[in-house]
Protein backbone atom coordinates (compact mmCIF):
# COMPACT_ATOMS: atom_id res chain seq x y z
CA UNK A 1 0.00 0.00 0.00
CA UNK A 2 1.33 3.34 -0.81
CA UNK A 3 2.32 5.59 1.20
CA UNK A 4 0.92 9.49 1.20
CA UNK A 5 3.15 12.04 2.05
CA UNK A 6 2.86 15.82 2.61
CA UNK A 7 5.42 18.14 3.17
CA UNK A 8 4.34 20.85 4.46
CA UNK A 9 5.66 23.88 6.13
CA UNK A 10 2.98 26.86 6.89
CA UNK A 11 5.62 29.29 5.98
CA UNK A 12 6.55 29.73 2.73
CA UNK A 13 10.93 29.77 1.50
CA UNK A 14 11.98 27.46 3.80
CA UNK A 15 12.70 24.36 1.37
CA UNK A 16 9.56 22.25 0.95
CA UNK A 17 9.63 21.57 -2.29
CA UNK A 18 13.50 21.36 -2.35
CA UNK A 19 12.95 18.68 0.38
CA UNK A 20 10.39 17.16 -1.85
CA UNK A 21 12.55 17.09 -4.77
CA UNK A 22 15.19 15.78 -3.01
CA UNK A 23 12.98 12.74 -0.99
CA UNK A 24 11.46 11.79 -4.08
CA UNK A 25 14.77 11.15 -6.01
CA UNK A 26 16.39 9.89 -2.60
CA UNK A 27 13.32 7.34 -2.48
CA UNK A 28 13.77 6.51 -6.20
CA UNK A 29 17.38 5.88 -5.97
CA UNK A 30 16.50 3.22 -3.43
CA UNK A 31 14.89 1.47 -5.94
CA UNK A 32 10.90 2.18 -4.57
CA UNK A 33 8.20 3.81 -7.30
CA UNK A 34 7.70 7.44 -6.18
CA UNK A 35 5.18 9.90 -7.47
CA UNK A 36 5.73 13.81 -6.75
CA UNK A 37 2.61 15.88 -6.62
CA UNK A 38 2.97 19.82 -7.07
CA UNK A 39 -0.02 21.28 -5.31
CA UNK A 40 0.92 24.89 -5.88
CA UNK A 41 -1.57 25.83 -8.36
CA UNK A 42 -1.08 28.83 -10.08
CA UNK A 43 2.37 29.14 -8.16
CA UNK A 44 4.30 25.91 -9.90
CA UNK A 45 7.83 25.61 -8.81
CA UNK A 46 9.01 21.51 -8.83
CA UNK A 47 8.67 21.34 -12.35
CA UNK A 48 11.66 23.95 -12.43
CA UNK A 49 13.57 21.94 -9.66
CA UNK A 50 13.41 18.31 -11.17
CA UNK A 51 14.57 20.65 -15.15
CA UNK A 52 10.96 18.83 -16.25
CA UNK A 53 9.39 22.46 -17.35
CA UNK A 54 10.03 21.56 -20.65
CA UNK A 55 7.81 18.66 -20.63
CA UNK A 56 4.69 19.79 -19.33
CA UNK A 57 1.81 18.78 -21.39
CA UNK A 58 -0.98 17.92 -18.77
CA UNK A 59 -0.64 18.89 -15.48
CA UNK A 60 -2.74 18.05 -11.88
CA UNK A 61 -5.34 20.31 -12.43
CA UNK A 62 -6.37 18.40 -15.84
CA UNK A 63 -6.32 15.23 -13.85
CA UNK A 64 -8.56 16.38 -11.18
CA UNK A 65 -10.80 17.17 -13.52
CA UNK A 66 -11.33 14.78 -15.66
CA UNK A 67 -9.40 16.13 -18.92
CA UNK A 68 -6.53 14.13 -19.20
CA UNK A 69 -5.60 10.88 -17.17
CA UNK A 70 -2.94 9.92 -15.04
CA UNK A 71 -0.64 8.37 -17.11
CA UNK A 72 -1.00 11.32 -19.93
CA UNK A 73 -0.28 13.99 -17.24
CA UNK A 74 2.89 11.90 -15.57
CA UNK A 75 6.29 12.99 -16.23
CA UNK A 76 8.94 10.58 -16.60
CA UNK A 77 11.81 12.38 -13.99
CA UNK A 78 15.15 12.34 -16.29
CA UNK A 79 17.86 12.34 -13.40
CA UNK A 80 16.79 8.70 -11.79
CA UNK A 81 13.93 5.70 -13.05
CA UNK A 82 11.36 4.74 -11.48
CA UNK A 83 10.44 8.51 -10.51
CA UNK A 84 7.36 10.92 -11.72
CA UNK A 85 6.22 14.08 -11.46
CA UNK A 86 2.79 15.60 -11.59
CA UNK A 87 3.30 19.39 -12.33
CA UNK A 88 0.66 21.89 -11.24
CA UNK A 89 -1.14 24.31 -13.54
CA UNK A 90 0.89 27.51 -14.10
CA UNK A 91 -2.59 28.96 -15.20
CA UNK A 92 -5.45 28.33 -12.81
CA UNK A 93 -5.58 29.24 -8.91
CA UNK A 94 -6.55 27.11 -5.53
CA UNK A 95 -9.94 27.69 -6.06
CA UNK A 96 -10.00 24.91 -8.72
CA UNK A 97 -8.82 22.29 -7.15
CA UNK A 98 -12.03 19.88 -5.03
CA UNK A 99 -11.39 17.39 -2.65
CA UNK A 100 -13.19 15.14 -5.15
CA UNK A 101 -10.57 15.72 -7.80
CA UNK A 102 -7.56 15.73 -5.01
CA UNK A 103 -9.19 11.78 -4.20
CA UNK A 104 -9.67 10.80 -7.71
CA UNK A 105 -5.40 11.78 -8.30
CA UNK A 106 -4.66 10.37 -4.63
CA UNK A 107 -6.66 6.60 -5.92
CA UNK A 108 -5.35 6.50 -9.60
CA UNK A 109 -1.42 6.68 -8.07
CA UNK A 110 -2.44 4.56 -5.36
CA UNK A 111 -3.88 1.72 -7.95
CA UNK A 112 -0.68 2.06 -10.12
CA UNK A 113 1.13 1.13 -7.59
CA UNK A 114 3.20 3.64 -6.18
CA UNK A 115 5.25 2.67 -3.36
CA UNK A 116 5.57 6.43 -1.97
CA UNK A 117 3.43 10.00 -3.20
CA UNK A 118 4.72 12.74 -2.14
CA UNK A 119 2.66 15.94 -1.69
CA UNK A 120 4.40 19.05 -2.20
CA UNK A 121 2.19 21.63 -0.49
CA UNK A 122 1.45 25.45 -1.00
CA UNK A 123 2.72 27.86 1.92
CA UNK A 124 -0.14 29.32 4.01
CA UNK A 125 -2.92 27.36 6.16
CA UNK A 126 -5.67 28.45 3.03
CA UNK A 127 -7.24 25.52 0.90
CA UNK A 128 -4.25 24.67 -1.19
CA UNK A 129 -2.55 23.51 1.59
CA UNK A 130 -5.43 22.14 3.66
CA UNK A 131 -6.21 19.61 0.28
CA UNK A 132 -2.36 18.53 0.09
CA UNK A 133 -2.75 17.32 3.53
CA UNK A 134 -5.99 16.14 3.57
CA UNK A 135 -5.02 12.23 2.33
CA UNK A 136 -1.93 12.38 4.00
CA UNK A 137 -0.90 9.32 6.12
CA UNK A 138 2.43 11.19 7.07
CA UNK A 139 3.73 14.21 6.83
CA UNK A 140 6.73 15.81 6.98
CA UNK A 141 6.83 19.35 8.12
CA UNK A 142 9.81 21.64 7.46
CA UNK A 143 10.73 24.77 9.01
CA UNK A 144 13.95 27.18 9.31
CA UNK A 145 15.63 27.93 12.58
CA UNK A 146 13.80 30.97 13.49
CA UNK A 147 10.87 31.97 15.61
CA UNK A 148 8.35 32.28 12.97
CA UNK A 149 8.99 29.77 10.63
CA UNK A 150 8.81 27.76 14.39
CA UNK A 151 5.05 29.43 15.33
CA UNK A 152 3.92 28.98 11.77
CA UNK A 153 4.80 24.76 11.61
CA UNK A 154 2.91 24.56 15.27
CA UNK A 155 0.01 26.16 13.31
CA UNK A 156 0.18 23.61 10.45
CA UNK A 157 0.50 20.56 12.67
CA UNK A 158 -2.86 21.68 14.19
CA UNK A 159 -4.50 21.94 11.26
CA UNK A 160 -3.24 18.43 10.35
CA UNK A 161 -4.40 17.17 13.93
CA UNK A 162 -7.88 19.06 12.97
CA UNK A 163 -8.66 18.55 9.30
CA UNK A 164 -7.14 15.86 7.78
CA UNK A 165 -9.11 12.50 6.64
CA UNK A 166 -7.43 10.51 8.88
CA UNK A 167 -8.41 12.57 11.85
CA UNK A 168 -11.91 13.45 10.56
CA UNK A 169 -12.60 9.80 10.16
CA UNK A 170 -10.74 9.03 13.71
CA UNK A 171 -8.50 6.20 12.52
CA UNK A 172 -4.54 6.43 13.56
CA UNK A 173 -3.44 10.12 13.22
CA UNK A 174 -0.88 11.46 10.77
CA UNK A 175 2.50 10.22 11.66
CA UNK A 176 4.22 13.79 12.07
CA UNK A 177 7.94 13.90 11.04
CA UNK A 178 9.87 17.37 11.58
CA UNK A 179 13.09 18.48 9.51
CA UNK A 180 15.31 21.50 9.96
CA UNK A 181 16.84 23.10 7.13
CA UNK A 182 18.99 25.80 6.56
CA UNK A 183 20.70 25.25 10.20
CA UNK A 184 23.93 27.01 10.82
CA UNK A 185 25.61 25.47 13.86
CA UNK A 186 28.47 28.38 14.09
CA UNK A 187 25.69 30.70 14.62
CA UNK A 188 23.39 28.86 17.35
CA UNK A 189 26.82 28.76 19.33
CA UNK A 190 26.94 32.37 19.12
CA UNK A 191 23.80 32.09 20.04
CA UNK A 192 22.11 33.98 17.18
CA UNK A 193 19.67 31.11 15.87
CA UNK A 194 17.34 28.52 17.74
CA UNK A 195 19.09 25.60 18.41
CA UNK A 196 17.74 22.17 16.96
CA UNK A 197 16.90 20.55 20.53
CA UNK A 198 14.79 23.71 21.51
CA UNK A 199 13.52 23.40 18.28
CA UNK A 200 12.23 19.58 18.89
CA UNK A 201 10.81 20.87 22.31
CA UNK A 202 8.69 23.71 21.34
CA UNK A 203 6.86 21.70 18.39
CA UNK A 204 7.71 17.77 20.04
CA UNK A 205 7.54 15.80 17.30
CA UNK A 206 10.54 13.29 15.82
CA UNK A 207 13.18 14.71 14.22
CA UNK A 208 13.64 12.95 10.55
CA UNK A 209 16.88 15.83 10.29
CA UNK A 210 18.93 18.37 10.15
CA UNK A 211 20.08 20.27 6.57
CA UNK A 212 22.68 22.48 7.23
CA UNK A 213 22.67 25.91 5.23
CA UNK A 214 25.01 25.71 1.83
CA UNK A 215 25.33 27.47 -0.89
CA UNK A 216 25.33 24.38 -3.08
CA UNK A 217 21.27 24.36 -2.88
CA UNK A 218 21.36 27.80 -4.97
CA UNK A 219 23.09 26.23 -7.81
CA UNK A 220 20.93 23.23 -7.35
CA UNK A 221 17.36 24.86 -7.18
CA UNK A 222 18.69 27.17 -10.63
CA UNK A 223 19.91 24.64 -12.57
CA UNK A 224 17.47 21.89 -11.95
CA UNK A 225 19.34 19.48 -10.55
CA UNK A 226 17.45 18.07 -6.99
CA UNK A 227 20.49 18.64 -4.59
CA UNK A 228 20.56 15.11 -3.19
CA UNK A 229 22.29 13.98 -6.97
CA UNK A 230 25.38 16.20 -6.01
CA UNK A 231 28.36 13.91 -4.65
CA UNK A 232 29.51 14.50 -1.27
CA UNK A 233 28.02 17.72 0.18
CA UNK A 234 26.74 18.56 3.80
CA UNK A 235 23.14 18.95 2.20
CA UNK A 236 22.99 15.84 -0.03
CA UNK A 237 24.33 13.31 2.82
CA UNK A 238 21.92 15.25 5.26
CA UNK A 239 18.98 14.59 2.68
CA UNK A 240 20.35 10.71 2.29
CA UNK A 241 20.39 10.60 5.69
CA UNK A 242 16.20 11.67 6.01
CA UNK A 243 15.17 9.33 3.21
CA UNK A 244 16.99 6.42 5.57
CA UNK A 245 15.14 7.29 8.47
CA UNK A 246 12.00 7.93 6.41
CA UNK A 247 12.45 4.23 5.71
CA UNK A 248 12.84 3.05 8.98
CA UNK A 249 16.64 2.88 8.69
CA UNK A 250 18.52 4.05 12.09
CA UNK A 251 20.86 6.49 11.85
CA UNK A 252 22.37 8.94 14.35
CA UNK A 253 21.64 12.45 13.64
CA UNK A 254 24.66 14.94 11.53
CA UNK A 255 25.51 18.61 11.17
CA UNK A 256 24.23 19.65 14.14
CA UNK A 257 27.65 20.90 15.36
CA UNK A 258 30.18 22.87 13.93
CA UNK A 259 32.41 21.25 11.59
CA UNK A 260 35.54 20.19 12.93
CA UNK A 261 38.56 22.25 11.33
CA UNK A 262 40.77 20.37 9.71
CA UNK A 263 44.84 20.49 9.95
CA UNK A 264 45.37 22.95 7.12
CA UNK A 265 42.44 24.81 7.48
CA UNK A 266 43.73 25.86 10.99
CA UNK A 267 46.66 26.59 9.71
CA UNK A 268 45.67 29.08 6.86
CA UNK A 269 43.31 30.28 8.92
CA UNK B 1 -22.75 39.59 -6.09
CA UNK B 2 -25.21 40.31 -3.33
CA UNK B 3 -26.90 37.55 -1.65
CA UNK B 4 -30.86 37.14 -2.24
CA UNK B 5 -31.42 34.76 0.49
CA UNK B 6 -29.96 32.82 3.28
CA UNK B 7 -30.78 29.80 5.39
CA UNK B 8 -30.90 30.24 9.11
CA UNK B 9 -32.66 28.06 11.58
CA UNK B 10 -35.28 29.02 14.09
CA UNK B 11 -37.62 27.84 16.73
CA UNK B 12 -40.87 29.21 16.97
CA UNK B 13 -43.74 28.64 19.31
CA UNK B 14 -46.70 28.16 17.49
CA UNK B 15 -50.46 27.25 18.97
CA UNK B 16 -51.09 23.99 19.16
CA UNK B 17 -54.70 22.64 18.36
CA UNK B 18 -55.46 19.27 19.75
CA UNK B 19 -58.19 17.27 18.46
CA UNK B 20 -59.81 14.95 20.63
CA UNK B 21 -63.17 13.59 18.83
CA UNK B 22 -63.38 12.76 15.01
CA UNK B 23 -66.40 14.47 14.51
CA UNK B 24 -66.50 17.35 12.74
CA UNK B 25 -69.71 19.36 13.91
CA UNK B 26 -68.62 19.13 17.13
CA UNK B 27 -64.87 20.16 16.75
CA UNK B 28 -66.57 22.71 14.41
CA UNK B 29 -69.24 23.97 17.27
CA UNK B 30 -65.71 24.50 20.07
CA UNK B 31 -63.84 26.20 17.87
CA UNK B 32 -66.75 28.85 17.24
CA UNK B 33 -67.19 28.71 21.33
CA UNK B 34 -63.40 29.63 21.95
CA UNK B 35 -63.58 32.18 19.17
CA UNK B 36 -66.11 33.95 20.49
CA UNK B 37 -64.95 34.14 23.95
CA UNK B 38 -61.38 35.05 22.69
CA UNK B 39 -61.91 36.47 19.46
CA UNK B 40 -58.05 37.66 19.04
CA UNK B 41 -56.82 34.48 20.85
CA UNK B 42 -57.57 32.50 17.23
CA UNK B 43 -57.93 34.58 14.39
CA UNK B 44 -55.01 35.46 12.03
CA UNK B 45 -52.81 33.11 13.98
CA UNK B 46 -51.16 29.85 12.66
CA UNK B 47 -51.73 26.71 14.41
CA UNK B 48 -50.65 22.87 14.23
CA UNK B 49 -53.15 20.63 14.39
CA UNK B 50 -52.60 17.47 16.43
CA UNK B 51 -54.99 14.45 16.25
CA UNK B 52 -55.15 12.37 19.42
CA UNK B 53 -57.32 9.77 18.46
CA UNK B 54 -57.68 8.18 15.56
CA UNK B 55 -59.08 10.30 12.22
CA UNK B 56 -61.75 7.64 10.64
CA UNK B 57 -63.46 10.12 8.70
CA UNK B 58 -61.04 10.30 4.88
CA UNK B 59 -62.00 14.05 4.48
CA UNK B 60 -62.01 14.93 8.14
CA UNK B 61 -59.19 17.01 7.37
CA UNK B 62 -59.80 18.31 4.30
CA UNK B 63 -63.02 19.97 6.06
CA UNK B 64 -61.53 21.20 8.81
CA UNK B 65 -58.64 22.98 6.73
CA UNK B 66 -61.39 25.05 5.06
CA UNK B 67 -63.41 25.49 8.23
CA UNK B 68 -60.05 27.08 9.51
CA UNK B 69 -59.65 29.23 6.73
CA UNK B 70 -62.85 30.50 6.66
CA UNK B 71 -62.19 31.65 10.37
CA UNK B 72 -58.83 33.28 9.11
CA UNK B 73 -56.84 30.65 11.33
CA UNK B 74 -53.82 29.74 9.23
CA UNK B 75 -53.09 25.52 9.68
CA UNK B 76 -49.65 24.45 8.69
CA UNK B 77 -48.74 21.56 9.66
CA UNK B 78 -50.01 18.37 11.59
CA UNK B 79 -48.18 16.56 14.17
CA UNK B 80 -48.69 12.87 13.90
CA UNK B 81 -47.13 9.35 13.40
CA UNK B 82 -50.15 7.61 12.10
CA UNK B 83 -49.47 6.76 8.43
CA UNK B 84 -53.35 7.15 7.61
CA UNK B 85 -53.81 10.57 9.20
CA UNK B 86 -50.13 11.64 7.42
CA UNK B 87 -52.00 10.58 3.78
CA UNK B 88 -54.90 12.74 4.59
CA UNK B 89 -52.29 15.66 5.55
CA UNK B 90 -51.10 15.29 1.97
CA UNK B 91 -54.23 15.61 0.62
CA UNK B 92 -55.06 18.79 2.73
CA UNK B 93 -51.89 20.26 1.95
CA UNK B 94 -50.26 20.49 5.13
CA UNK B 95 -46.65 19.57 6.17
CA UNK B 96 -46.07 16.73 8.51
CA UNK B 97 -44.20 17.05 11.80
CA UNK B 98 -43.41 13.21 12.69
CA UNK B 99 -41.72 12.97 16.10
CA UNK B 100 -44.14 13.13 18.89
CA UNK B 101 -43.58 15.17 21.62
CA UNK B 102 -42.49 13.00 24.39
CA UNK B 103 -42.35 13.63 27.87
CA UNK B 104 -40.33 10.85 29.09
CA UNK B 105 -37.42 11.35 26.58
CA UNK B 106 -36.94 14.97 27.78
CA UNK B 107 -36.42 13.93 31.03
CA UNK B 108 -34.12 11.19 30.34
CA UNK B 109 -32.12 13.65 27.88
CA UNK B 110 -31.94 16.16 30.86
CA UNK B 111 -30.41 13.54 33.28
CA UNK B 112 -27.60 12.55 30.50
CA UNK B 113 -26.52 16.63 30.58
CA UNK B 114 -26.47 16.45 34.13
CA UNK B 115 -24.03 13.26 34.30
CA UNK B 116 -22.08 15.14 31.37
CA UNK B 117 -21.37 18.38 33.02
CA UNK B 118 -19.55 16.57 35.79
CA UNK B 119 -17.34 15.04 33.65
CA UNK B 120 -13.95 16.49 32.31
CA UNK B 121 -12.66 16.84 29.03
CA UNK B 122 -9.02 15.57 28.85
CA UNK B 123 -6.50 16.79 25.98
CA UNK B 124 -4.02 14.33 26.15
CA UNK B 125 -1.95 16.30 22.98
CA UNK B 126 -0.27 19.32 22.77
CA UNK B 127 -2.98 22.22 21.53
CA UNK B 128 -1.29 23.83 18.68
CA UNK B 129 -0.84 27.85 17.83
CA UNK B 130 -4.36 28.44 16.17
CA UNK B 131 -5.92 25.40 17.87
CA UNK B 132 -9.05 26.46 20.37
CA UNK B 133 -10.65 24.59 23.01
CA UNK B 134 -13.66 25.11 24.58
CA UNK B 135 -15.08 22.57 27.78
CA UNK B 136 -18.60 23.49 28.02
CA UNK B 137 -20.20 23.28 31.25
CA UNK B 138 -17.01 21.07 32.86
CA UNK B 139 -13.41 21.10 33.95
CA UNK B 140 -10.47 20.98 31.61
CA UNK B 141 -7.23 18.89 31.71
CA UNK B 142 -4.78 19.23 29.24
CA UNK B 143 -1.44 16.66 29.59
CA UNK B 144 0.87 18.85 26.45
CA UNK B 145 1.40 21.90 25.93
CA UNK B 146 -0.23 25.05 25.41
CA UNK B 147 1.99 26.40 22.64
CA UNK B 148 2.03 30.56 21.58
CA UNK B 149 -1.19 30.83 19.88
CA UNK B 150 -3.46 28.68 21.72
CA UNK B 151 -6.31 29.21 23.31
CA UNK B 152 -8.02 26.72 26.33
CA UNK B 153 -10.96 27.73 27.48
CA UNK B 154 -13.19 25.86 30.67
CA UNK B 155 -16.13 26.73 32.14
CA UNK B 156 -14.71 25.28 35.33
CA UNK B 157 -11.12 24.81 36.55
CA UNK B 158 -8.78 24.25 33.89
CA UNK B 159 -5.88 22.26 35.04
CA UNK B 160 -2.33 22.04 32.21
CA UNK B 161 0.13 19.79 32.66
CA UNK B 162 2.71 21.15 30.31
CA UNK B 163 4.18 24.42 29.28
CA UNK B 164 1.76 26.93 28.83
CA UNK B 165 2.71 29.63 26.68
CA UNK B 166 -0.91 30.78 25.20
CA UNK B 167 -3.72 31.77 26.83
CA UNK B 168 -5.58 30.15 29.15
CA UNK B 169 -9.61 31.12 30.23
CA UNK B 170 -10.86 29.27 33.32
CA UNK B 171 -14.80 29.96 34.58
CA UNK B 172 -15.58 31.20 31.19
CA UNK B 173 -19.61 31.38 31.48
CA UNK B 174 -18.67 33.43 34.93
CA UNK B 175 -17.93 31.19 37.53
CA UNK B 176 -15.71 33.33 39.85
CA UNK B 177 -14.38 30.20 41.68
CA UNK B 178 -12.94 28.68 39.13
CA UNK B 179 -9.29 27.90 39.34
CA UNK B 180 -5.89 27.47 36.78
CA UNK B 181 -3.70 25.10 38.15
CA UNK B 182 -0.49 25.34 36.00
CA UNK B 183 3.43 23.21 36.21
CA UNK B 184 5.15 26.05 34.14
CA UNK B 185 3.25 29.07 34.01
CA UNK B 186 4.31 31.73 30.84
CA UNK B 187 1.14 32.22 29.34
CA UNK B 188 0.01 34.85 26.68
CA UNK B 189 -2.79 35.36 28.51
CA UNK B 190 -4.56 34.35 31.36
CA UNK B 191 -8.22 35.24 32.69
CA UNK B 192 -11.11 33.43 35.42
CA UNK B 193 -14.51 34.81 34.99
CA UNK B 194 -13.42 37.78 32.56
CA UNK B 195 -10.72 39.13 35.01
CA UNK B 196 -7.76 39.16 32.77
CA UNK B 197 -4.04 39.47 33.29
CA UNK B 198 -1.32 39.15 30.46
CA UNK B 199 2.45 37.79 31.21
CA UNK B 200 4.25 41.08 31.74
CA UNK B 201 2.30 41.06 34.81
CA UNK B 202 2.95 37.61 36.49
CA UNK B 203 5.60 37.54 38.97
CA UNK B 204 8.44 35.73 37.91
CA UNK B 205 8.34 33.63 40.97
CA UNK B 206 5.48 31.82 39.69
CA UNK B 207 6.38 30.52 36.52
CA UNK B 208 8.77 27.69 37.01
CA UNK B 209 6.79 25.84 39.96
CA UNK B 210 3.28 24.42 40.76
CA UNK B 211 0.48 27.14 41.21
CA UNK B 212 -2.99 28.03 41.58
CA UNK B 213 -4.36 30.86 40.21
CA UNK B 214 -7.54 32.22 41.58
CA UNK B 215 -9.91 35.39 41.89
CA UNK B 216 -10.18 37.01 44.91
CA UNK B 217 -12.98 36.99 46.42
CA UNK B 218 -12.75 40.61 47.98
CA UNK B 219 -11.43 42.47 45.13
CA UNK B 220 -12.02 40.68 42.05
CA UNK B 221 -7.80 40.75 40.86
CA UNK B 222 -6.46 37.62 40.09
CA UNK B 223 -4.00 35.69 42.68
CA UNK B 224 -1.59 33.28 42.74
CA UNK B 225 -0.41 30.92 45.39
CA UNK B 226 2.65 27.95 44.90
CA UNK B 227 0.79 24.68 46.26
CA UNK B 228 3.74 23.20 48.19
CA UNK B 229 3.71 19.29 48.92
CA UNK B 230 5.83 18.05 51.96
CA UNK B 231 8.98 16.39 50.71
Amino acid sequence: MGRVIVVTSGKGGVGKTTTSASISVGLALKGYTVAVIDFDVGLRNLDLMMGCEKNIVHDFLNVAKNQASITQALIADKWVKNLYILASSQTGNKDDLTTQGVSKVIDALKKAGFDFIICDSPAGIEKGAKLALHYADEAIVITNPEITSVRDADRILGVIQDTSKRSKENKSPVLEHLVLTRYQPTKVKNGEMLAVDKIVTMLDIPLLGVVPEAEQVLSAINSGRPVILDKGTDVSEAYKDIVARLLGEDCQQRFLTEPKKGFFSRIFK
Amino acid sequence: MSQAINLQETVFSVTVLNILSDDIEQVKSEINQHIKKNYSLFTGKSVVIEPKIELNDPVFLALLVEFLYQLEIIPVAIRTQNEKIKLQAEYAGLAVFSEAFDKTKIEDEKIFDQTLSIKTALIINNVRSGQHIYAKNRDLIVMGYVNPGAEVIADGNVHIYGKILGKVFAGASGLKQAKIFANNLNPEMLSIAGRYQLSGKINKNYKQCFVEVSLDSESSSIKYRKVLWDE
